[in-house]
């Protein structure tokens, strides 16, 4: 089995994470997606990683939990290099990381139910008998804000923001330690990214669980990450505390970045009467 | 018309064309090949379809010959179906360079006419029914696997079936829980298309005289009445009941087909002979 | 001067699953020149509004009540009169620049039909009426633009030649739905500047969107759209500074900046929506008397208009 690496205060360490694509005949042209990429999250933490579509960043979180096999470079989880290890042994850290996609469309299996959405990772580790299983799927769903009686319903029967919940709950079945979420609200409504934001954030703080965040909106980042890292057509150009980052952007495309997020604030206007009403 | 009447239109006749083949001995309790009457005697109240140039009951031979017909039709099909979409999901979902030499080894083989190449490959050995049923299913499969491949190649490629992955699933649980599942309906159409190809394949082959003449089914039925005269004397009733079944479940199974294209929208190849 | 009066307007969808009540009973008044935003989160119906207004809905759409425009009423108008008034009097910007543009078209041709289509010039001056409009648009070389496929185009680029295509007949309205949908920050703020450039400036807008940044930066007046019905109108800085309607307050408070405060629940669905407010189930203010009675648009402060029971 997996060691218990409980103690490990880094939870994921990226060192020179290259990934070259290439193509064509006699794979001729070359792409590099991301470029001698190091970073580190420590157990607990939230990084957020922010760039624009095209910048590599969606790969880079795929790299992390090696459903991308990167070029060069290697990947340390919880003290262990995932990059060596054959198929079988990487099926066993499965369990540990887990991903959240952008699109809550394409993210579930449209033939499975909720039930069966959330009931495969424990029917593939068979941890539990069919009664717990059935109790367990309705704690997680309870977990996510979902009620029972969708257990039975599909996809398309279901909203964008409950699909996402029902991923996050398949996610969760296997108690995973890291998660990466790639732009996982993307797509949906503001104010249901907002309920899914805030879900991800209060499950986070009950089970210390070290997180990912990929995003290109940064003012999403600002709220959500810790600490920040912004990548630029396949390198990180910066990282550092948000709060450091956000208000004292040093590389030249993070300002842009950063004077674009503050414009799009000021047109909304700094007086707001948000609180209650009268 | 709507595509759903032609649905249930497709699968009645279907249901009553099969239905006949496994009544066949209540229908004709003489069997096939009994000489029940006088030769090439119109239809009357004994043979409501009249008799053949050696007096057999044209509607025996019809209804047993039903059941020879269906099975070769539909058997080949399902062995076709079956290699396609194990070879298809398996070359989609790993792709690398055992795809891309399966695709050229493909690309090679599909110009060349199932019918011809059928014809050439009995020359060398006579083979009987099942032998040519079994060879009609593998090399029906050939054409399937390219359309099978395409459907999950963009059913593979979706973020579920990566979320699969990454909860820890195996490559045989992904492909037989999570991606046959998807690409059915495509199955299910294949299915349907190519029982009627293949099933029209087998009369015309059973026509030319590929396997025993003595077996009775509707190739062997328009051959004879063909050769012995039946055309040419006008014998309406000899032609045209073998005719008219082949092209009645052809066209059942076309309505069938027809009415699967809308539930989803692969651009399908219809392969014709 | 009023430009376009919608009154009473309901569609109502027909579908297997029963009634679909996208829009239900909505009064709006558009004047001329002005930059008017419908703001609402998805499934509230603002696109249906767009598409009534050009005439665009499926057939198994109902539609009851009036769209005013010039003395006309849109809702009645044959399909005839529709053609001469799409494109030339009341442009489109569409939803999805991925599906709206013609993949074997070019670009510069897609553009340049609709000026053919209303005859507003020979077809030799069309091509080159096509390109300066999009060199005007930020295309470098539009000559070259002109000529190429929508494939080859980023999103940022295709949205500026979807605004092309409904500005090419210089219209005097211009609908624009989800304009900055799937762009990158800093892509959405030159579309954005681009539109209040080119299309604000000398024409009336009607913005439906999701974007609360989109609204404040281009609209003047703010509609709040929930469940088929308006909840809130009044000038956009004014809306959006002091809100009113307890649903306005709860998008704003779950903008990131703000913190991401939630807003419990989810949207009625429109097969059965609830009898009194549709809002009560999310309330954080709800009394009793708002899950049995259907509020109305009450006037508020000056030109504000909405409809909740807090206000009565």
């Amino acid at each position: 089995m997996v060691p218990d690496r409980s103690g490990v205060s880094c939870m994921i360490k990226l060192d020179g994470i290259t990934k070259i694509y290439s193509r064509g005949f006699l794979r001729q042209q070359k792409t590099v997606a991301v470029n001698n990429v190091t970073l580190s999250i420590k157990r607990g933490e939230t990084l957020g990683l922010v760039g624009e579509s095209g910048s590599g960043k969606s790969t880079l979180g795929r790299i992390a939990l090696r459903l991308i096999e990167p070029t060069n470079g290697t990947i340390r989880f919880e003290g262990t290099d995932l990059t060596g290890l054959s198929g079988k042994e990487l099926r066993k850290f499965r369990p540990r990381m887990q991903i959240l996609f952008q699109d809550p469309d394409t993210a579930l299996d449209p033939r499975m139910t909720v039930r069966q959405c959330v009931e495969e990772p424990l029917a593939i580790w068979d941890r539990t008998g069919p009664e717990e299983t059935e109790s367990r799927i309705l704690d997680l769903l309870e977990q996510v804000g979902l009620t029972p009686d969708l257990i039975d319903r599909y996809p398309f029967e279901i909203s964008g923001g409950q699909k996402q919940r029902v991923a996050l709950a398949r996610v969760l079945t296997l108690n995973p330690g890291f998660i990466v979420a790639d732009e996982p609200t993307a797509a949906l409504d503001l104010s249901v990214q907002a309920q899914v934001l805030s879900l991800i954030k209060s499950i986070q703080k009950r089970t210390n669980l070290t997180l990912l965040f990929i995003s290109h909106d940064l003012q999403v980042i600002g709220q959500m990450s810790d600490r920040v890292a912004v990548m630029h057509k396949g390198s990180i150009v910066e990282q550092g505390a948000t709060q450091d980052v956000l208000n004292n952007p040093q590389d030249p495309y993070t300002r842009q970045l950063v004077a674009a997020a503050r414009e799009g604030e000021a047109w909304l206007g700094k007086t707001r009467d948000t609180g209650a009403v009268h | 018309m709507s595509r759903k009447v032609l649905l249930w239109i497709g699968i009645a006749v279907l249901c009553i064309y099969i239905g006949i083949a496994l009544a066949a001995p209540l229908i004709a309790p003489q069997g096939p090949i009994a000489i029940t009457g006088k030769p090439l005697q119109p239809p009357d109240s004994q043979h409501p379809f009249g008799t053949n140039e050696v007096g057999q009951d044209i509607l025996a031979q019809l209804v047993f010959g039903a059941r020879i017909t269906l099975l070769y039709g539909f058997c080949s099909a399902l062995l076709a179906v079956t290699i396609s979409t194990s070879i298809g999901i398996v070359l989609g979902y790993y792709g690398g360079i055992v795809d891309e030499i399966a695709c050229r080894v493909i690309d090679v083989v599909m110009p060349i006419p199932m019918f011809v190449l059928l014809i050439v490959l009995t020359t060398f050995f006579s083979p009987g029914i099942v032998q040519v049923s079994l060879l009609m299913g593998l090399m029906g499969s050939i054409y399937g696997i390219r359309i099978m491949r395409a459907q999950v190649l963009s059913v593979a490629r979706t973020s579920f079936v990566e979320g699969a992955r990454a909860i820890g699933a195996s490559d045989v649980r992904i492909m037989s829980r999570h991606i046959l599942p998807n690409v059915m309906p495509l199955v299910m159409v294949k299915f349907v298309s190519s029982s009627q190809q293949l099933l029209l394949m087998g009369v015309g082959l059973s026509f030319i005289g590929i396997w025993d003449t003595t077996t009775v089914d509707w190739g062997t039925m328009i051959q004879n009445a063909y050769s012995q005269g039946g055309l040419a004397l006008g014998l309406w009733w000899w032609i045209l009941p073998p005719g008219l079944a082949v092209i009645g479940v052809s066209l059942a199974l076309a309505m069938i087909g027809y009415s699967f294209e809308d539930k989803f929208n692969p651009r399908v190849e219809v392969n014709r002979i | 001067m009023e430009l376009i009066r919608i009154a009473g307007l309901k569609v109502i969808f027909s579908t297997r699953s029963g009634e679909i009540r996208a829009v239900d009973m909505v009064d709006l008044s558009i004047n001329d020149g002005d930059s008017f935003c419908l703001i609402g989160e998805s499934g509230c119906g603002k696109t249906v509004m767009g598409m009534a207004v050009m005439g665009l809905l499926p057939k198994n759409a109902g539609i009851t009540g009036t769209i005013r425009y010039r003395g006309q009423d849109l809702v009645a108008a044959p399909e005839h009169n529709m053609q001469q008034i799409r494109g030339r009097e009341i442009a489109l910007i569409s939803q999805n620049s991925a599906n709206a543009l013609n993949p074997v078209m070019r670009v510069g041709d897609q553009i340049a039909e609709s000026l053919l289509i209303h005859q507003l010039c020979p077809a030799d001056k069309a091509w080159e009426q096509t390109v300066q409009l999009l060199g005007t648009l930020g295309f470098e070389d539009p000559t070259q633009g002109a000529s190429w496929y929508p494939h080859e185009f980023s999103g940022g680029m295709r949205e500026r030649i979807l605004i092309a295509l409904a500005l090419i007949c210089n219209p005097r309205i211009v609908i624009a739905d989800e304009p900055t949908s799937g762009l990158d920050a800093q892509v959405k703020t030159q579309i954005l500047r681009l539109m209040k450039d080119r299309v604000v400036n000398g024409r009336t807008l009607l913005l439906i969107t999701h974007d609360l940044g989109a609204a404040a930066f281009l609209s003047t007046r703010l509609a709040v759209m929930y469940a088929g019905e308006i909840l809130e109108t009044g000038p956009t800085k004014e809306v959006l500074a002091r809100p009113l309607h307890p649903y306005t307050q709860g998008l704003l408070a779950s903008l990131p900046s703000a913190g991401l405060h939630p807003i419990p629940g989810l949207s009625p669905s429109p097969a059965h929506f609830p009898a009194g407010c549709r809002f009560s189930d999310r309330c954080p203010a709800v009394q009793d008397r708002c899950r049995g009675n259907h509020p109305v648009m009450i006037a508020a402060h000056g030109s504000r208009q909405v409809r909740c029971l807090l206000y009565d």
